[in-house]
């Protein structure tokens, strides 16, 4: 959920609970006023009436102002009792319904007779005041309610809007590039943010560059040792006066220093893709790269008798990449394919619009498919390879921004290459 | 048959004279920039091995140079640098091949001997050993003037053992060069010893004695005189 969405919904919901409570007190407290304000009325009119009954005949009072219904009756004395404040309905045949009416019902007495009054006052004209107001309230609550929506809104363009800002530039933020500088900020958590950010991206750039130039020093500082150690044992190789011990030792550095140079070279390759050292552009066909591929690989597929399925697709699919780094993709790709076969397994390739698809029988993975394409990470079962050749793959589809997925499925590894992103 | 060697490193340098004089070459050194324009005219070199990082200049300027002085030899770079454009620029500047470091001995021999034919030959020239005959320009091997069918990689094979000839070779120097970047990292170098073993029957079968002898798992030697 959105920061916005959040606190819009969550003012919301306060709001309107409070103007809930609220709303019911007011109604509670208006509807007792009112009450009130009749109950004094009517005490009014029963002083008024007293007075007419002291003053007048009883039975000639039909109607004083401010009543809505009277009667009076003569009862005997000894039926007077206290008298009472009360609501009642009343049919009122005009209008066709019943009515809600507040009485007093009192006693009077003169010259030895006793009077009950009943005075009515219709509660209408205070139940429409309440009704309007209570209105108006509600309407008030909508009206707020979307003004508090607006002014969320507002207030968060303008308060939050460094910080959508800060995070745009970091999810920008690759360890490759640039550390990510934001401007100063006038509120404080943001400016204790905006620091935090910047040294924590200008060490993680920092750290990544020393570490690059620590490949490329070392691959390059490496060679001219490998250089000579290689030379010398080719040199002492040729000696006649070794015997088959020290022929033994001989083959065992050969081989180590082999494995030393090519692991030199690859990690001296992939610090060149990480610099940016392949920017020639040009339009290959799949199809036919993979044809030269697979006719470079010809004798290491046939040593294994693997079986090369091809689907390709009927229409040449262009990539606009460097050739150098299209061949190390292909390349390492087969190779892969290759190494983790089958004796007599085979290879399936399919080439889609965009899509390249590889497919090889081969065991399980013997460590997290997560790790696939980081680097060193290999099949302990197989030795002399280093892994670095599921690593070099990505860092190729980093540079284009290719999509590459791996599954296992039915005894058979997968790779799709997707190109076009 | 005189190659001339500018490189800067020492120990280097005595590896490559001394495996280049097992050959039957002699060897001009120069260890930076100024020697080696002195020792440029010095000799009629059939090869040029030029190293690009000098102390004193640039490799590129020398090749340059050395191509303009003598346009018969033959000229090697052999650089730690590795990419596309520094190869096209080193044969562009005038240089034949372009190897980088770390090589094998045995590459750089056939290396020198295939630069040494390209430039000094100019084709029709004919490689033997024994009773082997091979035309590189034609791309055909004959056995006592018999035509042995042979791939491209076999005839390639044949060749580098050919210049290699009473070395011990190793199978990771014949992978490195027949294959390229293609030849390591599979686990084993299996692959070559099945094509040596075709290049083998295919010679025997017409006739030819079996020069290959197996050395200790480490590679192969091609003589004369093999030991059975």
């Amino acid at each position: 959920m959105k920061l916005l969405t959040k606190s819009t919904l969550l003012i919301a919901t306060l709001s309107l609970f409070l103007f809930f409570i609220m709303g019911i007190i007011f109604f509670q407290v208006l509807k007792n006023m009112s009450k009130a304000n009749l109950d004094r009325e009517l005490f009014d009119l029963k002083v008024l009436v007293e007075d007419h009954i002291e003053n007048y005949n009883a039975n000639h009072i039909i109607a004083l102002p401010g009543i809505d219904s009277l009667s009076i009756r003569l009862v005997g004395l000894n039926e007077q009792a206290e008298e009472v404040l009360g609501d009642t309905l009343m049919y009122d045949s005009n209008e066709n319904q019943y009515k809600t009416y507040r009485y007093i019902h009192f006693y009077s007495v003169k010259g030895g007779a006793a009077y009950q009054v009943k005075i009515y006052k219709s509660t209408n004209p205070t139940d429409y005041l309440v009704e309007r107001v209570t209105l108006m309230m509600t309407l008030m609550v909508i009206l707020f309610l979307a003004g508090i929506f607006v002014l969320n809104r507002f207030i968060f363009a303008n308060l939050w809007g460094d910080f959508f800002k800060a995070i745009d530039k970091l999810k920008e933020f690759e360890a490759t590039k640039e550390p990510v500088i934001l401007g100063e900020q006038d509120i404080q958590e943001f400016e204790e943010l905006r620091q935090a950010l910047e040294r924590m991206t200008r060490r993680l750039a920092n750290d990544y560059k020393e570490l690059k130039e620590y490949t490329d020093h070392t691959t390059h500082e490496l060679q001219t040792p490998l250089a000579v150690i290689k030379s010398k044992t080719e040199l002492l190789i040729q000696s006649e006066r070794l015997g088959a011990e020290e022929m033994k030792c001989l083959e065992a550095i050969n081989t180590s220093v082999n494995q030393l140079s090519r692991l030199n070279s690859t990690l001296a390759l992939l610090t060149r893709i990480e610099n940016n050292q392949f920017t020639e552009k040009e339009e290959i066909d799949l199809n036919g790269l993979l044809e030269k591929h697979l006719d470079l690989l010809e004798e290491h597929i046939g040593l294994r008798n693997i079986r090369v399925e091809k689907h390709y697709h009927h229409e040449p699919i262009v990539l606009f990449m460097d050739q150098g780094l299209a061949d190390l993709l292909i390349a390492n790709l087969l190779k892969n394919a290759i190494i983790h076969n089958i004796e007599g397994g085979s290879i399936r390739l399919e080439t889609l619009p965009g899509k390249l698809i590889i497919q090889n029988d081969g065991q399980a993975l013997g460590f997290n498919q997560e790790e696939l394409f980081t680097r060193f990470v290999r099949d302990t079962r197989r030795s002399g390879n280093f892994g670095l050749g599921l690593s070099l793959v990505k860092k190729v589809c980093e540079t284009y921004n290719f999509i590459i997925e791996y599954s296992f499925d039915n005894q058979q590894h997968i790779f799709r290459v997707i190109f076009n992103s | 048959m005189q190659i001339l060697i500018v490189e800067d490193e020492a120990s280097l340098m005595e590896s490559m004279v001394s495996y280049l004089a097992l050959e039957g070459f002699r060897c001009e050194k120069a260890s930076d920039y100024h020697t080696a324009v002195c020792v440029l005219d010095k000799h009629d070199y059939i090869c040029m091995l030029i190293d690009l990082n000098l102390p004193g200049g640039d490799g590129l300027e020398l090749v340059k140079l050395a191509r303009e002085n003598q346009s018969e030899s033959g000229i090697i770079i052999i650089s730690a640098r590795n990419s596309i454009e520094q190869r096209v620029e080193g044969l562009e500047a005038g240089a034949d091949d372009y190897m980088v470091k770390p090589f094998h001995l045995s590459e750089l021999v056939a290396r020198v001997h295939s630069v040494a034919r390209r430039t000094r030959m100019k084709g029709g020239e004919v490689l033997s050993f024994g009773a082997i005959s091979v035309l590189p320009d034609e791309h055909s091997c004959f056995v006592e003037k018999k035509p042995v069918d042979l791939t491209r990689k076999e005839l390639d094979m044949l060749m580098f053992l050919m210049s290699n000839r009473n070395r011990v070779v190793t199978k990771e120097s014949i992978a490195d060069y027949l294959w390229g970047e293609y030849g390591g990292g599979y686990g084993s170098y299996d692959f070559v010893y099945t094509h040596l073993k075709n290049l083998r029957r295919k010679l025997q079968d017409a006739g030819c004695p079996d020069y290959v002898e197996n050395i200790y798992g480490i590679g192969y030697k091609f003589s004369l005189d093999k030991k059975s």
